[in-house]
């Protein structure tokens, strides 16, 4: 009976390991960019049966390091690759492929906006930030501790915002209360919670997850509106972008070429992104 | 206070313990099996899943899991026969017994997310394999090793010594011995040891999560050197998004069958245990 | 060929035995090899508290205090719970229903991590937060209580197996003494299963410092001790669930990585010890 079992096991392994010549795309990084992605990676094997593109989540981080050490042809990222990236791997010759726009937008539990807090200035967030404001009634809103959401240092939505709102990209937030990774992680914190405050991708709101609009200095509201970061109005916007290591050549360049054309960018504005053409 | 206030106290005490110990093996099981069998299907089984997991079903994350445990398997069994009767049959040395022992003890104590660790910067970075399943088969199987060698090291040396010395004065050489007489017993108890090191290797996350697993677009692999998807990384990816209705009952669907097969190792691991304590010389 | 065949046979038990053993040895090296740029760069400020990547600053006290506090969390209720339950399954339960209730508990102990995080995430970390009133279930707490119910099944099984195994006359003579069920368990049964109780905590303690998935989904993720350090219902960090993470963003080869290696290390150095100690208290069987 033992024999048996290993004999089922042994062809088994070889099915595994047996090469049936499909040409293989590794893809890892920021989750923004990774709904898009593997979207067009689904599309894109339908019409291509002999590719296989495998898709990883990780954040924009990931994705850089691992197209350093030349593990993955394509990285996604959703903020910019730092000096000290760069230096970090030589051997790589990073090229930066845009293929959308995104802002990145304070969110808020539907209690607070229910509550009335619909929008804030950028001062008001930096302070929230650092640990100035701790709760909601200092900004007219219920009596809540505010529960201030912050994400893992390499993730790209945090360097966008943290730029824009404490002036550098890795400043530490005093006044943060839970750190999470992926976006949809952030997402279930915020809907668990009735007082939290985060930072999300455009694409990732919903009716329990509500976006906020910024006060800019003028007074003027900006809402988180496709308009408004087609226009170029709403504060924290960032492209999304692919990484390679070289100019893409081959099947990945016919994939990169295909989220670049009008059929792929469609793909990247179901995702509720801004397509690259606008 | 009297002796039998303090007797009856205690005895409510004990209930009490009882009643909640019981109170959350239920709880776990209910939930599980409950949420589970209302979100599972064939359908399910075989489908593959798409929109971040929350649609579709786990087909190829089942094949993943299955890939990584049997690779484990097949690395870690012969290993762990080997050490196990070199370590009843030729270590007479007591220090040297003690030193076996060391090893085996401190490898059952690594942390599984140290062996990731170790995964991801010997295999992944310095071999540069890239996120592999076959790494992660290699490092499930180095983490099962001492419940296989364990398993298998009582099985041989509850033999007792009177057969070896029978076996020896016949004029077998000592091979011969160990092929004849101690060789069926260690393969009969390390596959019990197996089971159980299979039963733990399929449920982990940890050591796998970074070197050998990916989260969508995976099929059959092509290769060695090519990403998986399994079960416990699935759920860890679902579990982030529990507020999506759909995601979290993906997620339940998922753990039932994780779960099932994890008993499935563990079950026949029982039952073959008991079948051989009723086994005497 | 006999010959052949003996050293053939004795070359393969030698080289897995000995491959065995350099697979422990190297996973150490590896793991000393890679923390050891942190250690000499930044040496005792590793015992500080702040962690910023970006400034080289690699304080690791708060996932220290992290471990520490969510690991004494899960063993304060595990402890009594689990010797109890073990206590009623040993003393109190007809010995026909002993298997059946052993391996039940032994089946809980197969349920994985990750499946335990989805279960806190599901219902822990909001029943913790609504009964005291949190803006998050995601504490030191939940992780805790999460914890002590991954660790409960190997204090019972191995308390229980230690007072199933003392003979029954000891049972009987204090009876026969006039003893009630209490005293015979404290002042009779619990002192000779002493050490093997010990040994069930200490081998539970090691499982749950090095446990990852379920702590790292529920505890927040944030490093940093909370105001006062027993306000146990503040998030904070473990040293897994940073490795968890923050393993995949570091560079391989970068200090970052070094220091998170470095804190690898040393959570594997306190778990072996802590292994070794705990499974050398078991006697070992002897040939028969």
């Amino acid at each position: 009976m033992k024999k048996n079992l290993w004999i089922f096991c042994i062809p088994f392994l070889f099915i595994a390991c047996s090469n049936n010549n499909k040409t293989v795309i590794n893809a890892s990084g920021s989750t923004t960019v990774l709904p898009v992605i593997s979207i067009a990676a689904e599309q894109f094997m339908k019409t291509h049966p002999d590719v296989k593109i495998i898709v990883n989540a990780g954040g924009s981080g990931v994705g850089i390091n691992q197209v350093g050490a030349q593990q993955i042809e394509i990285g996604m990222i959703s903020r910019n690759i730092t000096e000290k990236e760069i230096a970090q791997y030589p051997n790589t010759n990073f090229v930066v492929i845009p293929i959308g726009r995104d802002a990145v937008v304070p969110v808020v539990s539907s209690e607070i906006y229910d509550a009335g807090i619909k929008s804030l200035s950028i001062e008001q967030l930096a302070k929230i930030y650092r640990g100035e404001i701790a709760n909601w009634k200092e900004l007219n809103g219920p009596d809540k501790d505010i529960l201030v959401i912050d994400k893992e240092a390499a993730r790209g939505t945090r360097h966008v915002f943290m730029e824009i709102v404490l002036g550098d990209k890795e400043a530490e937030a005093a006044g943060a209360d839970l750190v999470l990774g992926a976006n949809n992680e952030e997402q279930t914190a915020i809907v668990q919670s009735d007082a939290a405050l985060g930072i999300l991708s455009n694409a990732w709101m919903n009716k329990d997850v509500k976006g906020i609009a910024i006060i800019m200095p003028n007074g003027e509201i900006i809402e988180p509106t496709l308009a408004n970061i087609i226009n170029g109005k709403f504060p924290i916007i960032r492209d999304l972008d692919l990484i390679t290591n070289g100019e893409p050549t081959g099947i990945t360049k016919e994939f990169i070429d295909y989220i670049l054309s009008a059929e792929g960018q469609k793909i990247v504005e179901e995702n509720e992104y801004v397509s690259i053409s606008k | 206070m009297d002796r039998k206030l303090k007797n009856s106290i205690f005895k409510m005490l004990i209930w009490a313990a009882a009643c909640v110990a019981i109170g959350i093996l239920v709880f776990l099981i209910t939930v599980l099996f409950y949420k589970g069998f209302q979100s599972i299907s064939v359908d399910f089984l075989i489908s593959e899943s798409k929109n971040f997991g929350s649609e579709g079903g786990v087909f190829y994350q089942i094949i993943g899991s299955v890939l990584l445990t049997l690779c484990a398997a097949i690395i870690s069994f012969p290993l762990s026969l080997g050490f196990a009767i070199y370590k009843s049959e030729y270590v007479k040395n007591k220090y040297l017994q003690n030193f076996t022992d060391t090893i085996i003890y401190s490898l059952n104590g690594i942390p599984s997310i140290i062996f990731g660790i170790f995964g991801l910067i010997l295999f992944v970075n310095f071999f540069n394999t890239g996120v592999s399943w076959f790494v992660g088969g290699i490092i499930l199987a180095i983490m099962i090793l001492p419940t296989v060698i364990l398993s298998s090291y009582q099985s041989i040396n509850s033999i007792p010594n009177s057969y070896r010395e029978n076996a020896l004065s016949l004029g077998l050489t000592k091979w011969q011995v160990i092929k004849t007489v101690i060789f069926p017993r260690a393969i009969s108890g390390g596959f019990t040891g197996l089971l159980l090191g299979l039963a733990r290797a399929i449920g982990e996350t940890a050591p796998i999560m970074f070197i050998a697993t990916a989260f969508s677009g995976v099929t059959f692999p092509n290769g060695l050197f090519e990403p998986v998807s399994s079960l416990p990384t699935h759920i860890l990816s679902l579990a982030q998004q529990a507020t999506n209705p759909d995601a979290l009952e993906n997620a339940w669907g998922s753990s039932l069958v994780l779960i099932l097969l994890v008993f499935s190792f563990s079950i026949s691991a029982f039952v073959r245990r008991l079948q051989y304590s009723k086994l005497k010389y | 060929m006999s010959a052949f065949q003996n050293s053939i046979g004795r070359g393969y038990v030698v080289s897995s035995t000995y491959l065995s053993i350099a697979i422990v040895l190297v996973i150490f090296i590896v793991l000393f090899i890679s923390s050891y740029d942190a250690f000499s760069t930044v040496g005792w400020k590793i015992f500080t508290l702040e962690w910023n990547p970006s400034k080289d600053k690699f304080g690791v006290l708060s996932m220290i205090y992290g471990t520490l506090s969510v690991t004494f969390i899960a063993l304060l209720i595990a402890m009594p719970l689990g010797v109890l339950t073990a206590i009623f399954i040993s003393e109190i339960l007809p010995e026909k229903f002993r298997l059946y209730f052993k391996s039940a508990i032994e089946l809980l102990a197969g349920i994985p991590s990750i499946i335990y995080g989805l279960i806190g995430i599901a219902f822990f970390s909001g029943w913790v937060s609504s009964l005291f009133e949190l803006a998050t279930g995601r504490t030191i707490l939940t992780a805790g209580i999460l914890l002590s119910i991954m660790v409960l099944p190997t204090i019972i099984t191995l308390s229980e197996d230690a007072l199933h195994n003392i003979p029954k006359k000891y049972r009987e003579v204090s009876k026969g003494l006039g003893l009630y069920p209490f005293e015979t368990i404290t002042k009779t049964l619990l002192p000779i299963a002493k050490n093997d109780i010990i040994g069930a905590i200490l081998l539970a303690l090691g499982r749950a410092l090095g446990e990852t998935m379920a702590v790292m989904l529920l505890i927040g993720s944030i490093d940093r001790i909370p105001d006062p350090f027993y306000n146990f219902l503040a998030p904070g960090q473990t040293i897994t669930s940073k490795l968890g993470r923050e393993i995949g963003e570091s560079a391989f080869g970068s200090l970052h990585f070094s220091a998170l290696n470095a804190i690898g290390f040393l959570l594997l150095l306190i778990v072996i010890t802590l292994t070794i100690i705990t499974q050398f208290y078991f006697k070992k069987e002897d040939r028969l």
